[in-house]
């Protein structure tokens, strides 16, 4: 086909969602409505995954040196530290000295009398890091297993919280991919019913093309075009509304979060998936649009 | 464009011992074997259900046949691919009873996307859809809608969508069959015009007075066998 008919084709196809309005605004409603909800569920659950993976990162790795290490040991722990700092593996750490954990066994003990004899050297020095990465925990622990001044046995870190969090990711990423999957379909069987309807509408339009010598693309292609400038501008619709409608459930959560002390529960701001949700509408609605055209056109080509 | 030679000038439609027997068992024509050449101007006549439309449904591969073959302008409609029909479709210029035009094109538009078609050259369709409208004596009307125009000025609209593309065979299937009868003269005519500057024109009808009146070749379908073919014929079948 040439450029020229495409060309021409083009605008016939954005042409007839102005002269079709009514069959137009139906299946833009249906587009723009599970593009809404879509939206909206998709939210809620990278809200869930975010503050989880928040929680995951206060996860700390605790460990302390050997009390018999040397000045040389220790500087090596504390270059070690600040290297993994300086290249980001380290969101941030604590340090406890000898000292510091000998002024705090002093304060927590209730009976000083345990400490008597004790010096700052009979303690050791402890680090507590928080990763960047919660996920690369064990490689971190390896590392610091390879350090000599290092005391293996007082490694700590609550592996078991963070695979429960984990999981907890793992199964609401595989819901988000549900709800996804499952919405797609529900909207595109509602598209191609709307479409189905305008193609029926103009089946006899399309016959006559047909006896006109019309090949199936020359017919097609305005249909397909409209699908996709209706599923463009529904998922715009649809982007606009989640955007208001976010703003309004996030305030009104954060408020109740705030009055019933759960201040660590935080909803995210809209402007942080601001391009993702674009995106994502944009791509499915005109899919939808798209697969709905061609599966209503497909019927009644057969002339 | 093969054309098949035949005895006189050249075949542009052939059938050759053509049956076509619908799935719900109903007999649409049985046996044809005729041939129409170039230049002709040919009535079919039958009473309805004669196989008058299916004759011109084979021609359109609007249907194919169940036995014996059917060659239309050099294509051999027995195993057409489906993407040659538009090609077989767009060498021949079609007319229905019920016009058939898009409703939401005005008249220029609607003889302009025959031309669209066959990705015609802007230019080209600018120059011949006037043309088209002023032979067929609708230049006035073209910027109106189908819904806005006259059962006549819309067949003759469908005739210009029809010659636009100067198609060597033009089909026209009761042309004149939801038209006055001075309005159906008056579509006869410019066939006959048509057919002068030598497009073959192929006609299914049942009117009596206008066959009569035309002096052309007829051909008597009853049952879906031809029963005679005539050079100079009149409207012979009493139904």
């Amino acid at each position: 086909m040439k450029i020229r008919t495409l060309r021409l084709l083009t605008k016939e196809g954005v042409a007839n969602v102005y002269k079709n309005k009514l069959m137009s605004a139906a299946s833009m409603i249906t587009i723009t409505t599970t593009l809404f909800i879509l939206g909206l569920v998709l939210l809620i659950i990278v809200n869930v995954i975010t503050n989880l993976e928040a929680r995951k990162r206060e996860l700390q790795v605790i460990f302390y040196l050997k009390v018999e290490a040397t000045r040389l040991e220790e500087e090596e722990v504390a270059m070690f530290i600040e290297n993994c700092k300086a290249s980001g593996i380290i969101a941030e750490y604590q340090h406890e000295s000898r000292e510091q954990a000998y002024e705090n066994a002093r304060m927590n003990l209730k009976n000083e009398s345990l400490m008597e004899g004790l010096t700052p050297e009979n303690f050791a020095e402890g680090y507590f890091v928080k990763l960047s990465n919660p996920n690369e925990s064990d490689q971190f622990i390896a590392k610091l297993k390879l350090l000599s001044g290092v005391n293996s046995q007082w490694i700590s870190y609550p592996k078991q919280e963070l695979e429960r969090i984990s999981g907890i990711v793992h199964v609401f990423n595989y819901a988000a991919i549900f709800v996804l999957v499952v919405l797609m379909i529900i909207s595109i069987l509602l598209i191609s019913n709307t479409i189905r309807l305008t193609v029926y509408a103009r089946r006899k339009e399309i016959e006559i093309m047909k006896y006109v010598g019309a090949n199936d693309w020359f017919i097609r292609f305005p249909f397909i075009i409209e699908g996709m400038v209706i599923g463009l501008i529904g998922a715009l619709i649809a982007y606009l509304l989640t955007s208001q409608a976010y703003g309004w459930i996030k305030d009104g959560l954060n408020n109740l979060f705030a009055s019933i002390r759960i201040a660590d529960l935080q909803l995210m701001d809209f402007g942080q998936f601001a391009i993702r949700i674009l995106v994502v509408n944009i791509i499915f609605g005109m899919t939808i649009g798209v697969i709905g055209s061609f599966m209503s056109v497909k019927k009644h080509l057969n002339v | 464009m093969n054309a098949i030679p035949g005895r006189g000038g050249i075949v542009l439609i052939k059938f050759v011992d053509a049956t076509k027997i619908y799935s719900n068992g109903a007999v649409g024509v049985k046996n044809i074997t005729v041939s129409i050449e170039k230049g002709e101007f040919v009535f079919i006549i039958g009473p309805s259900g004669s196989g008058k439309s299916t004759f011109l449904k084979l021609i359109m591969h609007e249907e194919t046949p169940t036995e014996g073959e059917v060659y239309v302008n050099g294509y051999s409609v027995h195993n057409m691919p489906r993407s040659e029909i538009p090609y077989l479709r767009r060498s021949l210029g079609v007319v229905f009873q019920d016009f058939r035009l898009l409703p939401n094109k005005t008249a220029y538009e609607n003889v302009a996307f025959a031309m669209q078609i066959v990705e015609a050259l802007p230019r080209e369709i600018r120059r011949q859809v006037p043309l088209a409208l002023g032979l067929v004596g609708l230049s006035k009307k073209a910027k109106a809608y189908p819904g806005q125009l006259s059962g006549g000025e819309q067949q003759r609209v469908v005739l210009a969508r029809a010659l636009v593309n100067n198609p060597a065979v033009l089909i026209a299937d009761e042309p004149t069959g939801n038209l006055d009868p001075r309005t159906s003269l008056e579509i006869m005519e410019l066939l006959d015009e048509i057919n002068q500057r030598g497009t073959t024109v192929i006609v299914a009808t049942h009117e009596k007075s206008i066959v009569d009146s035309m002096k052309k070749r007829v051909i008597t379908l009853d049952r879906g066998e031809i029963i005679s073919d005539v050079k100079r014929g009149q409207y012979t079948n009493e139904d």
